[in-house]
């Protein structure tokens, strides 16, 4: 068997940077070990490795905290946060974001709102059951009593079984981007009947084997899969929160494989022999400028003071300085392997121009005073910075990177820091501050998702604080919402651009400040994983251990 | 009233008073666990319809005070609600989890009782020797150091450069030595540091110097008369060690996936779920005292004069 192919793209070179605090722990320890050479077609600075990879073993995982819900209609162990591979959807996404028929083989949308699914045959649940539409039905309904019935919008009644392997979907509400949502894992097909905690059953190439909650999760090869088996006998999923311990875990061997590997941990394995790969963007980091002005947060109502935040900044020294050069320079806000090149050209973003943000705030009246700090009308350009979504982590040192680069133009930033998303939730809900940092997935191949959700007068599920704070209403929603109604794939990508090319260059109300990437470390003995995008679609019936 | 019955009645009020922190200081918590429920079910934020739902559904709509009473009501008979995130009952989640917990504090307490309570008597005994010194210092070492960085020291040195031990997981003796380690050190610092003051102390007392008087070997002065008064105050310390370690050895547990009510507790604070987090602590907070009782029962026995009625308990540690 031949080599299989490695992560998206390999890390570049680890280059010389200041010790962090992490390694300064590491360094007052006792050393490094060191581990084999790397694998074939890796990074520039691996070795080609004489390994091969084989069928069999088992693969140990550090995962980060289990987020499994395990009760009610809700239940997802080996779903999501982690797809363990138990259970496959209709469809899934592949790192461009394109649809592949998993145990659908094609659908069409019979208007006005109705969805039509034709089923693969000869495919058989863990537990000995075949899958047809019946398993399908079971699965939305499901979902639809959990209230919302999923960002799809599955209805109580609204799957229908036209036959054993025909199955018609009619959502909640009209939605023509129903195909690209049901790749995400909480709408994967359950066996129907089965205890979705105590025995998760689906029909993918790992079946449930054990699982201790907050520990681990364990799945083991079915040999009754309908696709091509799995290389790996069993893989082990070891809940290590903590993202020391984790690393700490892959170093000692006690895990083959390492998930999220924070950005100054990874040039330090890099150095060490692993193999660490970064996924094509599939996250975003920007703060959204409060325009309600309400409960006195009244300055981002201005939109040369937009302006010029948005040309204050300088993305490249953030990505340089602060994610270490591992994080991309776009700025669609919605990554742009998904909304295409030619889309993602039609939103232009901002260059790094301080002269051009300090002539915005003269001519709008903010005038520099003796501290360096622009007022008018004895008002001072003083604005709150929230940081906490999803987590302060995950924004280390870009909220003070934020403060120095617009104090260099005149504006004032305070950093308030929420210590967890629920108390980001409440202040957001206080409509208590000015600009909003945030860190967004796209988990889905629904390119209109995020913005209809945040940025939509309406809102996907009603309104929120996220529309009275940022919504622009006018040309945005007139485009998001032909977005949400189109069935063309190719038109709703150039609508999203387009609106996001309003909300950005035109509106200047999101500030977005770099494309994410999902960085994972394996040691070298792993072969074939696939650092994807969202890290929802990982497939590790691909994986293999080395000899 | 009887010490013992007195010390027992004083239980009740200290109890409701963990009930009322409990309960209280979780309300007090920045962010609306409704939000964070939606949220964790859902995969999105709720829109304001939405977040009313759920606040009516779990019950956060009704006034502070008729929900504290109910959920004391509840407590008072063993049910501390369901937990947000499982969805099981808090009490069931945080029984299941204890014995790894007291399994996990027993042995870090022991290993703490080892190594502290013999370095401290030997280093008094030998004041001001080379041993003294080397005691003192390392003791200052262990009980300062910050559990966090104790315990990735221990995984760097014992897991990754000499691969003698696993770095996490539960299921076997060579699993717990790591986290009992990170856990007990700080603690045989306290102890020995301890150990050491309370033997100094006694070892300067006139009993002492007739025990020498008598000609006794040093070692019989030191281990058979002097150590038995010494230990009257390390034993209330160990007590109050191992208490310490039940509730608090939640940074220990997250490091080494460790599956006890410590790591349960971080889980439940990052997700605000509220059941969870009252439980935990009115959990905690009820071996705490239960432990602080037992040390008191121990120093009765160490101390007949306690249970003479005496309300003047001899100052100690």
């Amino acid at each position: 068997m031949s080599d299989l192919p490695g992560p998206e793209h390999p890390l570049p070179s680890p280059s010389l940077h200041p010790v962090t605090r992490r390694q300064l722990i590491r360094m007052l320890g006792v050393g490094t070990i060191g581990a084999s050479g790397l694998l074939a077609g890796c990074s520039s600075s691996s070795k080609p490795s004489s390994a091969t990879a084989k069928r069999g073993g088992t693969l140990t995982v550090g995962a980060d905290a289990d987020g499994y819900v395990l009760s009610g209609p809700s239940a997802n162990v080996g779903q999501y946060p982690l797809n363990a591979n138990i259970f496959e959807g209709l469809v899934r996404m592949d790192p461009d974001y394109g649809i592949v028929p998993v145990l659908a083989t094609s659908w069409t949308l019979r208007p006005p709102n109705t969805w039509r699914f034709t089923l693969r045959r000869g495919v058989r649940f863990h537990n000995g059951q075949p899958f047809t539409a019946e398993a399908v039905k079971y699965t939305f309904d499901l979902i639809a009593t959990t209230g919302g019935g999923g960002t799809p919008g599955f209805a109580k009644h609204g799957t229908t079984i036209i036959d054993d392997y025909t199955v018609d979907v009619t959502p909640t509400f009209p939605n023509a981007r129903l195909v690209e949502q049901v790749v995400h894992p909480e709408n994967y097909i359950i066996a129907p009947g089965t205890d979705p905690v105590k025995h998760p059953t689906g029909t993918g190439p790992f079946q449930f084997a054990s699982y201790q909650r907050q520990q681990q999760l364990a799945v083991k090869r079915f040999a009754g899969y309908w696709g091509q088996p799995a290389l790996l006998d069993a893989i082990t999923f070891k809940f290590i929160p903590d993202s020391n311990a984790r690393l700490l875990a892959l170093e000692s061997g006690s895990v083959d494989v390492m998930l999220i590997v924070p950005n100054q941990d990874a040039a330090d394995l890099q150095r060490k022999g692993f193999r660490v790969g970064a996924s094509p963007v599939g996250a975003y980091e920007a703060f959204y400028c409060n325009i309600s002005g309400k409960k006195g947060y009244t300055i981002c109502q201005d939109p040369s003071v937009r302006k010029a935040i948005e040309y204050a900044i300088d993305r490249e020294a953030l990505i340089k300085g602060i994610y270490l050069g591992r994080a991309a320079a776009e700025q669609s806000m919605i990554p742009s392997r998904l909304l295409g090149p030619a889309n993602a050209a039609k939103i232009a973003g901002y260059t790094f121009d301080p002269a051009k943000a300090r002539q915005l705030l003269d001519s709008a009246g903010w005038t520099a005073g003796a501290n360096g700090v622009r007022s008018k009308g004895g008002k001072p350009l003083s604005l709150q910075l929230i940081d906490g979504f999803p987590s302060p982590d995950s924004h280390t040192g870009v909220p003070e990177f934020i403060q120095a680069q617009l104090r260099q133009v005149g504006i004032d930033v305070s950093i308030v820091v929420t210590p967890d998303n629920a108390a980001y939730s409440a202040r957001m809900n206080a409509l208590a501050g000015d600009l909003w940092l945030e860190q967004g997935n796209q988990n889905d191949a629904n390119p209109a998702f995020l913005p209809a959700l945040l940025f939509s007068k309406k809102g996907l599920f009603g309104g929120s604080s996220y529309q009275t704070m940022f919504a622009p209403g006018g040309t945005f929603d007139v485009l998001i919402n032909q977005a949400l109604a189109t069935p063309s794939e190719a038109e709703v990508k150039s609508l999203v651009a387009q609106a996001m090319h309003v909300l950005i260059d035109g509106d200047a109300i999101v500030v977005p400040l770099a494309g994410i990437e999902r960085i994972v470390a394996t040691s070298s003995k792993v072969r074939g994983f696939d650092n994807e995008p969202s890290q929802l679609q990982v497939r590790y019936d691909r994986v293999s251990l080395a000899t | 009233m009887p010490y013992v019955a007195r010390r027992v009645a004083y239980l009740i009020p200290t109890w409701l008073a963990i009930t009322l922190l409990a309960f209280f200081i979780a309300q007090l918590a920045p962010g609306d666990p409704a939000s964070v429920y939606f949220e964790r079910l859902n995969g999105r934020p709720p829109g304001r319809i939405e977040l009313a739902r759920t606040r009516h559904q779990l019950g956060l709509d009704q006034p502070v005070v008729e929900r504290y009473l109910r959920w004391l009501g509840h407590a008072v008979q063993g049910n501390l609600g369901r937990s947000y995130s499982s969805g099981l009952p808090v009490t069931h989640e945080l029984l299941s989890r204890f014995p790894a917990t007291l399994e996990l504090a027993t042995t870090a307490t022991l290993l703490a009782v080892l190594l502290g309570v013999p370095l401290g008597v030997i280093a008094a005994s030998r004041r001001n020797s080379l041993i003294d010194h080397v005691t003192r210092g390392a003791s200052l070492i262990a009980a300062s150091a910050p559990g966090f960085w104790v315990a990735y020291m221990l995984i760097i040195l014992f897991s990754v450069k000499l691969r003698l031990l696993p770095s996490f997981g539960t299921g076997g003796v060579n699993l717990l030595i790591l986290p009992a380690l990170a856990l007990g050190l700080g603690e045989a610092g306290l102890l020995a540091r301890l150990a050491r003051s309370s033997m100094l102390e006694v070892l300067r007392e006139e009993y002492v110097t007739t025990a020498r008087a008598k000609g006794l070997p040093e070692w019989r002065v030191t281990w058979q008369h002097a150590l038995r008064n010494a230990l009257i105050a390390v034993v209330t310390q160990v007590g109050l060690v191992f208490g310490f370690l039940l509730a608090y050895s939640a940074i220990v547990e997250v490091i080494f996936v460790w599956p006890g009510i410590g790591a349960l507790a971080v889980n439940a604070i990052n997700q605000r779920d509220y059941p969870m987090i009252e439980g935990f602590v009115v959990f905690a907070g009820t071996v705490f005292i239960l432990v602080n009782l037992a040390v008191d029962l121990i120093y009765m026995a160490l101390d007949p004069r306690i249970s003479l009625g005496s309300q003047t308990v001899p100052a100690v540690g």
